[in-house]
């Protein structure tokens, strides 16, 4: 499904350089849900940058379905950010002049029209997140939970192949990230979504099949649960208490 | 539902901005159209004199207004683009393509700035006659009638197209970005300026006094080193004044005037916001001090003149002064006594001196067709006026003893006489005659109601009858002076002064600076006289009313009561002109800084926020919006009003070397202009504080 190999990428400052992916490897498989997580300055939201196609990076290949993401014009990035890829962000980059159900419909809208498949589906995703009620509602009256499943229901309202989420639940209180983690599991098991969330919260990470750990720009560790959730979430703690203790 | 649909709603949120963007480019508009208009009207053309200081300075401060507006409709379209780019960058990570993207916004950018141009030019029209018949309540006069040449709006139409362009340019910058994270976080982007050290505030108050110094002397020295005429390009020498105030409003910006060494956390919020939004806060404040230094050149114009005239007149010696030459039949003192009868007054202290005109010598430039020009002597080189040692006398009651073979200059006390009177020795010539007679420079003697564009000199008794012999009657004249005692008196002399500008004949219709000597030289040497081809030397006897006619006409009467009771119609256009392009100066710095205080609320609500979150008061919040403000309005008008007003104190100064009791006097009614120009800024920073914390809920 997302194949990355050798991923660099580095900003600059002047003329000072500074790197943050460092030559990064990695695969994620059809229907699969992973986290990446690390310390602030790792490199996970640059890492899910270059994969959405949102900043140019400098050497290695992103593979999507078979695709190679790099090189590309203006107009084919934007068919794939559209039809291949979803997204979820932190502040829920909600537009907030639209309604909930006008908001999860806009990639619909981008593609070329909604049809009645769209509005069927868009009905489906409101009612699988529990999001009826609020539906012809603005994202100013609605709580930041709910923002966050009408983004997690406008991720997946083109199939993409991949659902990308940069720190979905940071912006959230407990219950209510567990309300949107529980989103992205509906999402996989109902849709079949395959997703790649990058998160500092470990309770979060716990959800996922496995995840990658990444320090200055390198995968450090990869971790896959194997078993239940909460000794998975004590086993992400251990490596994190452990990345923070080789410092 | 479809991307019309979207836009459509999305341009419904973004109403806030759209409007602050229609606003800015209405505001330009309808500033430059108004002074366009102005600029070109026939009213003004008739009465500002063609390559006269007046209209320079007119062009000059439209030179200023100008880059103030298209600085501000930059500012305000990427100002408007900024709030954009967060829809745009949203629908850009949700996959829509630029192709996609591009005809809404472009069709909302060009909606945008082209009916918001379009209807600040058409407010432009009625705020000019607003302004002017508002103007015309003050001062009644003929030459007021405003009318307007609706072909300068072509020019308007070019800055219509400018503001458009921009925009375009302006989307397309935005559209054209790649790094759609940066599109997205473009609202938060700072754009923190250059930091120098702190020798940057000094430096640039050094600059703007080199830069005041040498551009106002540089058209001296250009004339004196090359014997050339200065072309605009001499202008250049002003740049360090430019570069000067840049840096000023760098160290305001960045490093702030006030160090307090108790507490150097004082201020530091307020700093910091400053200075991370640095380029955008200097580039207004550049831009704002200008218009308030432009403001005050333009305001100064009216105390001066206004002050000038009040000292000079008040200084006379007699009520009523008029000359006229012998060829001429004006009122007599009988009929002039009857006259002031039907109005109740009594003539008294009659006193009336004879003169002659005769040719003086001198060195004059003479100019080359390259704009080159070199010094020639000339014996008939212009027209001057002499009395004799006893007329003087008998009429000022003084004692003066002019040796044979030397004169004196007539001044007033503050040594007004005409700026190019001859101070040197002379070689005087009879037109008639040809006769010559050498004379001695010997000094001044005072007397204030003999000066005026042509110079007086008085003549030894046995020289002056000498050189008199021969004088045919229009090179001879009379001077009468008197009081009067009554109530009516500007009655009185209006009527006089009528009267006595319709005894005049035709042959006496040219203004002061037509010199008779001049061209009869001219002719002599086969060349035609340059006033008599030239629109400037064109007044009518039959229109006294006039201002060209009051304030040129070789034998404008002095009347006290006409000069002090019609000083504002006389120069009514002059002042009103001036007055015009004040308020259109400060209008515009007001609008540019209070949608910089807009942009600070807009830009740095997240901050009070998280001042609020930490605990912040109400009181501390206000107390950082009030900073924010005061830099803001505060620096464009004490810096622009201090510049200006040193700039005119060393401009009266370099003039002749000293500052006169007339000048003084002007700029203390200057300091006083410009104490109430703060209390107007004043009022307008007041009104944005409050605006500004309605909007970041902190009331």
């Amino acid at each position: 499904m997302l194949y990355v190999k050798n991923l660099r990428k580095s900003y600059y400052i002047g003329k000072t350089e500074y790197p943050v992916l460092k030559g990064v490897n990695l695969h994620v498989a059809q229907g699969e849900f992973v986290a990446v997580m690390g310390p602030s300055g790792s490199g996970k939201t640059t890492l899910l940058n270059c994969i959405s196609c949102y900043i140019p990076y400098d050497n290695g290949v992103i593979a999507l379905g078979g695709q190679k993401l790099g090189n590309m014009d203006d107009t084919t990035l934007a068919k794939i950010r559209n039809e291949k890829l979803g997204f979820v962000f932190q502040d829920f980059m909600l537009l907030d002049g639209l309604t909930i159900r006008e908001n999860i419909l806009i990639p619909r809208i981008i593609k070329g029209s909604v049809g009645k498949d769209g509005e069927n589906l868009a009905d489906q995703l409101i009612r699988l997140f529990g999001i009826e009620h609020i539906q012809n509602k603005y994202p100013a009256e609605v709580s930041g939970g709910e923002r966050q499943r009408t983004a997690v229901a406008r991720s997946l309202i083109n199939n993409p192949l991949l659902l990308l989420a940069d720190e979905p639940t940071g912006n959230l209180d407990s219950k209510a990230s567990r309300n949107v983690i529980e989103s992205f599991e509906e999402a996989r098991t109902q849709l079949g979504a395959t997703i790649f969330m990058v998160t500092h919260d470990a309770f979060s990470a716990s959800f996922c099949d496995r995840v990658i750990f990444l320090k200055d720009g390198l995968i450090y560790k990869q971790l896959e649960k194997h078993s239940d959730r909460s000794i998975f979430h004590s086993q992400l703690l251990d490596t994190l208490k452990e990345m923070s203790g080789n410092d | 539902m479809n991307m019309k649909d979207i836009e459509r709603k999305l341009r419904h949120v973004g109403y806030k901005q759209a409007k602050l963007y229609f606003f800015c480019n209405l505001i330009a508009l309808m500033i430059i159209t108004a002074y366009i208009l102005l600029m070109k009207s026939p009213t003004i053309l008739t009465i500002l004199p063609e390559g006269g200081d007046s209209r320079r300075q007119m062009y000059m401060i439209f030179a200023l207004t100008l880059f103030g507006c298209v600085v501000f409709t930059i500012y305000s379209a990427s100002l408007f683009f900024r709030k954009k780019t967060r829809q745009i960058g949203i629908l850009m990570a949700l996959g829509a393509s630029k192709k996609q993207l591009i005809p809404g916004v472009f069709r909302e950018v060009l909606t945008l700035s082209s009916l918001s141009s379009l209807a600040g030019m058409l407010a432009g029209i009625p705020l000019i006659y607003f302004l002017w018949n508002s103007f015309q309540l003050l001062v009644e006069s003929s030459e007021m009638t405003l009318h307007l040449d609706y072909t300068a709006l072509f020019l308007s139409g070019l800055f219509i197209l400018l503001v458009i362009v921009i925009s375009c340019f302006t989307a397309n910058y935005y559209l054209s970005r790649t790094n759609i994270i940066d599109v997205i976080q473009e609202e938060h982007r700072n754009e923190p300026v250059k930091k120098l050290g702190k020798w940057c505030g000094p430096l640039g108050l050094l600059l703007i006094l080199i830069g005041a110094i040498l551009g106002y002397s540089a058209p001296e020295i250009w004339l004196n080193i090359f014997h050339r005429y200065p072309s605009a390009f001499v202008n250049i020498f002003y740049a360090p004044v430019f570069v000067g105030l840049y840096l000023v409003m760098l160290h305001t910006v960045v490093h702030g005037w006030h160090f307090d060494r108790k507490n150097p956390y004082h201020n530091i919020i307020s700093r910091s916001m400053m200075k991370f939004q640095g380029k955008q806060t200097v580039n207004n404040l550049l831009v704002s001090t200008v218009l308030i230094a432009g403001a005050c050149f333009a305001i100064f114009y009216i105390p001066m003149l206004a002050t000038g005239q009040l000292v000079s007149v008040s200084g006379w010696e007699f009520d009523y002064m008029y000359d006229y030459r012998l060829d001429q039949t004006v009122p007599s003192q009988t009929e002039i006594e009857k006259l002031a009868a039907s109005h109740n007054l009594k003539l008294k202290d009659w006193k009336e001196i004879p003169y002659i005109t005769l040719a003086q010598d001198g060195e004059t430039q003479v100019e080359e067709e390259d704009q080159s020009f070199h010094y020639e002597y000339q014996q008939l080189l212009e027209e001057t006026k002499y009395v004799s040692e006893t007329a003087f006398n008998q009429l000022t009651g003084q004692t003066l003893d002019i040796l044979s073979g030397t004169f004196r200059l007539i001044t007033d006390k503050d040594d007004n006489a005409a700026m190019y009177a001859k101070r040197s020795d002379s070689v005087l010539t009879n037109m008639n005659t040809r006769k010559t007679l050498s004379v001695t420079y010997e000094g001044l003697a005072y007397f204030s109601m003999l000066t005026g564009k042509v110079p007086y000199y008085i003549l030894d008794d046995k020289d002056y009858a000498e050189i008199s012999q021969g004088l045919s009657s229009d090179w001879m004249g009379s001077a009468h002076f008197f009081n009067a005692d009554g109530e009516d008196i500007y009655a009185f002399a209006d009527e006089f002064f009528h009267t006595f500008v319709k005894s005049f004949g035709p042959e006496c219709e040219y203004p002061a600076y037509y010199d008779r000597v001049n061209k009869i030289a001219a002719n002599e040497h086969g060349e035609i006289y340059w006033g008599d081809t030239d629109d400037m030397t064109k007044i009518s006897l039959s229109m006294p009313d006039t201002s060209d006619f009051r304030a040129y006409w070789a034998f404008m009467p002095k009347f006290r009561s006409l000069n002090m009771n019609d000083f504002m119609n006389t120069f009514a256009v002059y002042l009103m002109t001036f007055l015009f392009i004040f308020i259109v100066c400060v209008t515009t710095a007001c609008v540019i800084c209070y949608t910089r205080c807009q942009t600070i609320a807009i830009n740095n609500r997240y901050i009070f926020d998280d001042l609020k979150r930490l605990g912040a008061s109400p009181a501390f919040s206000n107390r950082e919006v009030r900073i924010q403000c005061k830099r803001v309005y505060h620096t464009p008008a004490v810096v622009g009003m201090t510049m200006m007003f040193l700039l005119y104190f060393m401009i009266m100064y370099a003039n002749d070397g000293r500052i006169s009791i007339p000048e003084l006097a002007g700029m203390a009614a200057c300091a006083f202009v410009l104490v109430l120009i703060m209390l107007l800024i004043y009022l307008v920073y007041r009104k944005t504080v409050t605006i500004m914390r309605r909007e970041l809920n902190l009331i």
